[in-house]
């Protein structure tokens, strides 16, 4: 009796371990916060060498299970084209490939970014998921990705891809993902026209002068400041910000240079400049005092609220202040313009750029070359949502557009503020680079963090540049 | 009921299960992390060894040392404000005239069940600028010359969000130490009261030295707990302004999953653990040279 006592003690003490051990073995399930997230279960076995044939591209000849992680959340879908129309249609295809169990992980964005980088370290990368383009080269060399170039020149929708999207997503002459949701703009200035009008502006101003001009009646009439920005989370001063201005300085060619590898350094004299301009700027007063304690979320309630008359954000904040605008102030929404980042002195790039751009493709993991079945049914997946039946969705429902072109887009269904915003978007204006869709996140991250100190005026723009330089030479 | 002592194999069956869950938990995660920091690692299957060169950048890591230095100044300031704040709660509940001690106690504790990230957010909302209480209350008593935006205050930030955390762990001090006051003999009080001591010198001259091994307990807590802060510095500053209230575990990391540099963050983690000893270490020596005074 006593013995057969401690022979269950021992083996309940190593069921215990094992379970314990079992734990953080390969297939494990992830929970999503602030999502909605069924399971994930992980990547199959063996690593290989990437793929360049591009098998059948249909789902039809594979049952089984086919795992998908992006961040497209219920509440990121509320009033936000892209990451809607993402759902959609991955739920048709779900509903026309009933054999094939796709698997989602489905993580805010922030949290999506931090677990997709923790999978690629441990080589345990879902099926299918959302490759951010400076990610690209990195997962490359390490072959975590798959070589898409023939899956897309094989795609039945190549003709209507718009193909600048691509370059994020390319080392050297290999693609490794179909660009997915929108193209938005990274860098808007939504303002309230009426409110400029009082100030003595018909069309928001041109230049950083005027704007300064502006800003003195502004604080004489009511507003605390003439334009809301929020930079706590360290990265919205590039995306929003920098990106645009620095290529007023720059033009084009110097990014591309920085892209290459080919010369063109942080410390050039026109990338100081800008990075100096920056910090002035948000010194001069024209900003909120608080901008780099509280996010773009924060900032954009200041415009929402009346207390702003100007806020600088995403696309992604245009969606939110239209979609609440609409219910709370129908009058400001009517009232809402949108503008490029006016030329600051002394640059010389294009008058009219904002950073547009797909930051994240499909991509698929490497390891699927050696299932052609399920490669077949993640390259289909691959293909629909990045292709028609999504870009007619957004271009139908929001006015937005995506990887496939879509022609004879109606725009007199639209109000006011969708039609202006499309015109911002896709015709007006001339696109630049959003730089951290390129080089490395390493490089990024001291930037950003050295942007914190430059617009509190506590280092300067050469700093920066050597600083962002060191981590250039070091990372990428 | 148990009629005699077990057999040796099953005592060391049962201690077995603790010491795996030990190894499993902390030892293999260390030498993984000791073994990844030798090798140039950005994630994924390709790791390049590179001996001790990670140790070496860090050794010269302006960011880590000065994330270390935030480290002991928070440890310091939680000292003060967590272990001492709650020994004087701790006399003050103890004396006759406060009423509702087990209310006390409960609403005490109370903040310690709150998640890190929530009191966080409680906080960054108290500091807010425009609509938080702490610049409202400023403005009330007509002392709006020092609003000001708190959290972009580098000079200031360390401090503001060490508060969060010494509010949050007052009531966890002050459970403990009140467990150990309640074991010294009353009468010890009651004949001190007869010879003229007040409640101060009640307090330092008989409470302290009596509570002295459960003071030291509180203090390598507080210690080893502050040397691996993260949460809700990382939800109220992200570590900025720029890296002013940058912390080792939230360098650690930034550099593992922003930059992506898995070699150097587990570097940096091997670097926090060897720091945590020496510093626990310099403590312990303190302590026991406090204890033989």
């Amino acid at each position: 009796m006593k013995r057969s006592k401690i022979i269950l003690s021992l083996m309940l003490s190593i069921v215990l371990a094992i379970s314990l051990l079992a734990g953080c073995g390969g297939n494990e399930t992830t929970t999503a916060p602030a999502a909605d997230t069924t399971t994930t279960t992980a990547a199959p076995a063996d690593d290989t060498d990437e793929t360049t044939a591009a098998p059948d591209a249909s789902g039809d000849g594979y049952a089984g299970e086919l795992t998908l992680m992006h961040f497209s959340t219920s509440e990121e879908s509320q009033g936000n084209g892209g990451s809607d129309g993402f759902r959609t249609v991955i739920a048709n295809w779900e509903t026309a490939n009933p054999d094939i169990a796709l698997n989602q992980t489905v993580l805010a964005n922030d949290e999506y970014k931090t677990q997709v980088a923790t999978l690629a370290s441990a080589d345990d990368l879902p099926d299918v998921f959302l490759l951010q383009g400076m990610n690209t080269k990195l997962w490359a060399e390490q072959g975590l990705i798959m070589d898409m170039t023939k899956i897309i020149e094989d795609s039945p929708h190549y003709a209507d891809y718009n193909t600048s999207y691509f370059t994020p997503f390319t080392d050297g002459d290999k693609i490794y993902g179909l660009p997915v949701l929108t193209g938005g703009t990274c860098t808007v200035i939504v303002y309230d026209k009426a409110a400029w009008a009082e100030a003595g502006f018909e069309e928001f101003p041109k230049t950083w002068a005027e704007v300064e001009e502006a800003n003195e009646y502004f604080t004489a009439n009511g507003y605390t400041e003439s334009i809301a920005f929020g930079n706590s989370g360290k990265w919205q001063m590039n995306s929003c910000f920098l990106s645009t201005l620095g290529d007023r300085f720059t033009g084009p060619e110097w990014f591309q240079s920085i892209i290459d590898k080919g010369g063109a350094a942080f410390t050039d004299e026109p990338f100081v400049k800008a990075l100096d301009y920056t910090g002035m700027l948000f010194q001069s007063g024209v900003f909120n005092d608080d901008f780099n304690a509280i996010n773009n979320e924060d900032a954009r309630e200041y415009y929402i609220s009346g207390e702003t008359p100007a806020f600088i954000g995403g696309n992604w904040d245009v969606s939110y202040i239209g979609a609440t605008l609409l219910e709370t102030d129908p009058e400001r929404y009517e009232n809402t313009g949108f503008a490029v980042l006016p030329q600051p002195e002394g640059a010389t790039g294009s008058e009219n750029s904002q950073n547009i751009g797909l930051g994240y493709a499909v991509a698929i993991n490497s390891k699927l070359a050696d299932d052609a079945d399920k490669l077949a049914a993640a390259i289909d997946l691959a293909y629909y949502v990045t292709g028609p039946d999504f870009a007619s969705y957004v271009a139908e429902n929001y006015a937005l557009g995506g990887l496939t072109q879509v022609s004879n887009v109606d725009l007199s269904a639209f109000d006011q503020f969708t039609q202006d915003f499309y015109n911002y978007s896709y015709i007006d204006t001339a696109a630049c680079e959003i730089y951290d869709s390129y080089v490395d996140g390493a490089v990024w991250d001291v930037l950003n963090t050295e942007l914190q100190n430059l617009t509190n005026g506590s280092t300067d723009g050469a700093t920066v540049a050597q600083l962002t330089q060191e981590a250039y030479e070091a990372n990428y | 009921m148990l009629t005699r002592r077990p057999p040796l194999r099953v005592i060391i069956g049962y201690l077995m299960i603790p010491l795996a869950l030990y190894i499993f938990a902390v030892f293999i995660p260390l030498m993984t992390a000791a073994f990844y920091s030798l090798f140039e690692w950005k994630g994924g299957p390709n790791k390049t060894f590179i001996g001790v060169a990670n140790y070496v950048t860090l050794i010269k890591d302006k960011v880590f040392w000065l994330s270390f230095s935030h480290n002991l100044y928070l440890i310091l300031l939680c000292v003060i404000g967590q272990v001492g704040i709650a020994f004087v709660f701790v006399m003050m509940i103890n004396t006759r005239s406060v009423k509702l001690k087990s209310i006390h106690r409960t609403f005490g504790f109370f903040p310690s069940t709150i998640a890190a990230v929530y009191v966080g957010f409680i906080w960054t909302m108290i500091y807010d600028s425009r609509r938080g209480v702490l610049n409202w209350l400023l403005a009330l008593i007509g002392r709006d010359d020092l609003k000001q935006v708190w959290l972009n205050n580098s000079d200031l930030v360390m401090t503001l969000v060490s508060i969060p955390l010494i509010w949050q762990y007052i009531g966890y001090y002050m459970l403990i130490l009140l467990s150990a006051t309640s074991s010294i003999d009353k009468e010890i009080f009651e004949s001190a009261e007869l010879d003229g001591a007040n409640a101060v010198q009640r307090s330092i001259h008989i409470v302290l030295p009596m509570i002295k091994s459960t003071i030291i307990v509180c203090l390598v807590l507080c210690v080893s707990g502050n040397m691996k802060v993260f949460d809700n510095i990382f939800v109220m500053t992200s570590g900025g302004p720029g890296n002013d209230s940058m912390v080792m575990a939230m360098y650690g990391y930034k550099i593992s999953f922003i930059q992506q540099n898995m070699g150097y963050g587990s570097a940096i983690s091997v670097g926090i653990f060897v720091l945590g000893l020496l510093v626990i270490g310099a403590m312990q020596l303190f302590s026991n040279k406090f204890s033989k005074d």
